[in-house]
């Protein structure tokens, strides 16, 4: 049965986790319940060195998986983290009403009350999924009402339990690009519109690999490492006309009324994604509307307000400890501002040119 | 110049200072700053505790200019620091600032004193403004929004 409504205010502590664990193990059940009708179907990823182990009930979310397969592993070996991805449409197994309020729907879908040092509960605005982690029992569940999940739920799955799990491993989530070459890595930021993800995807006809586009998670164990996490890239789509080579390759072509141009990088150009490489420098880029594309030493504090506000706060109960990481990550590397010019073709060659300076 | 001190107002604050800029961000609101020169100075001086009158002498003692427009720098300052909920009193006489956590003052060349400015960033608040549940459906759950940006 599901806890009766009360207020976090009314509840102490205890209760708090003691209610957190009921109401994740209820949801665990349900998607057991749920594969019994259906069926399992696992797949397993690798995921900055860690192995993550997707177990599906019915096929029906199956292609959540597009954007990580370039991390994709063929084996049976014990996983170190299990993600649970279940939906009640297809598989007829209703999920738990929610034993809190609507005033307990905080920021980035942060459930108040559910949120505890052990479990980890949100709300995803827009597709209606929940997440919830157990941190205790390295296990997690996504649930959503249905399949019909919005292209950037495609486009980056499970990216709060991802968050959660791998920041408790010392990996940080970061809303930045990463291009590189054996000279190494640049970390690319800014928000929509600066030109990130530009840059990022000008790359895939260069001599460059590409690590990600969107969202990549940092390390810091032996240096500064960028780990690629998903191979999908999301374009304005009036900005996707300006790269004729990608426009066949779009996975929605059809809806691009209504969203962003996305391209799962891997389906298309297996060879040129690379799983991790060590970071040299943070690039922000600028659009100039001159051809040429330069660069000019930055900040590190500049940089640091450009990567860690649109890292924090599109991240459920991301916060001090996200920004301590950020900007000891940063604080080790010569930052740049790029200034991206308008013959696309050029960017590419200042990238290497400035990593083979930088080396 | 009062005794009064203040403290950075974390959990909702959290700050880096790096080669004398700081950044400072809201949690609670997603608007996020940034200080240089005497206004990182200066923030510095509150998280180590300093007192508004001991910030002052700091930067009379550390900077070139008239002590009226140090004074009134000072305290707009920390007004706005205030008002942004960056900074919160604290209340009751605290401990002097011990005088070896403050950099020692430059006798020789002393830089101008240029009034502190606060710069604010609120282009995160978009992304905070997607999250407010305006709708639930039959069984509670708030109403999928049709399109986001992100």
């Amino acid at each position: 049965m599901p806890p009766a409504h009360v207020a976090p205010s009314e509840i102490t502590g205890e209760d708090r986790a003691s209610r957190s664990v009921e109401y994740f193990q209820s949801v665990y059940e349900l998607f057991n319940s749920a594969q019994q009708i259906t069926g399992p179907i696992e797949r397993t990823y690798v995921i900055g060195g860690y192995r993550i182990r997707l177990s599906f009930a019915g096929t029906a979310l199956l292609s959540l998986t597009r954007a990580l397969e370039h991390l994709a592993v063929d084996d049976h070996a014990a996983p170190d983290l299990t993600i649970c991805l279940w939906d009640s449409e297809s598989t007829g197994q209703r999920m738990i009403a929610r034993p809190w309020q609507e005033e307990d729907f905080l920021a980035r879908g942060v459930i108040q009350g559910y949120n505890t040092e052990r479990i980890y509960t949100a709300f995803q605005h827009g597709s209606g999924a929940v997440s919830v982690l157990d941190t205790e029992r390295n296990l997690a569940v996504f649930w959503a009402p249905d399949a019909k999940l919005p292209y950037w739920e495609y486009g980056s799955p499970l990216r709060s339990i991802l968050h959660w799990w791998l920041l408790s491993q010392g990996l940080q989530l970061v809303h930045a690009a990463a291009v590189g070459n054996s000279n190494g890595g640049v970390l690319i930021g800014g928000k929509g519109g600066s030109g990130k993800s530009t840059t990022a995807l000008v790359c895939l006809e260069s001599n460059l690999s590409y690590v990600g586009d969107d969202y990549t998670l940092l390390g810091m164990e032996s240096g500064p490492v960028v780990h690629s996490l998903y191979n999908s890239a999301k374009l304005n789509s009036d900005h996707v006309q300006r790269f004729p080579a990608l426009l066949p390759k779009v996975a929605n072509p059809d809806r691009l009324a209504d969203e962003k141009a996305l391209l799962f990088v891997h389906e298309h150009y297996p060879a040129k994604v690379a799983a991790q490489l060590p970071v040299r420098a943070v690039l922000l880029p600028r659009v100039t509307g001159l051809p040429e594309t330069r660069w000019k030493r930055v900040s590190v504090a500049a940089t640091l307000a450009a990567l860690a506000p649109s890292t924090i706060f599109q991240l459920p109960r991301a916060g001090n400890e996200a920004f301590k990481f950020l900007a000891a990550f940063i604080r080790q590397l010569p930052c740049f501002s790029l200034e991206v010019g308008t013959n696309l073709s050029a960017i590419p060659p200042v990238i290497e040119e400035l990593l083979g300076e930088i080396n | 110049m009062t005794n009064q001190q203040f403290r950075v107002n974390t959990p909702t604050v959290t700050h880096e200072t790096i080669d004398g800029e700081a950044v400072i961000i809201n949690l609670d609101t997603g608007n996020y700053y940034s200080l240089v020169d005497v206004g990182s100075f200066i923030w510095s001086l509150v998280d180590k505790g300093a007192s508004a009158s001991e910030i002052q002498n700091q930067i009379v003692q550390t900077y070139q200019g008239d002590a009226q427009d140090i004074d009134r720098g000072v305290h707009e300052l920390l007004a706005q620091l205030q008002q942004e909920n960056l900074i919160v009193p604290v209340d009751g006489a605290g401990e002097a600032l011990d005088p070896a956590q403050v950099a020692p003052a430059n006798n020789h060349e002393k830089p101008s004193f240029n009034p502190p400015s606060l710069n604010k960033y609120s282009d995160m608040q978009e992304l905070l403004l997607l999250d407010p549940i305006h709708d639930v459906d039959d069984a509670g759950w708030p109403k999928p929004v049709p399109d986001l940006p992100k």
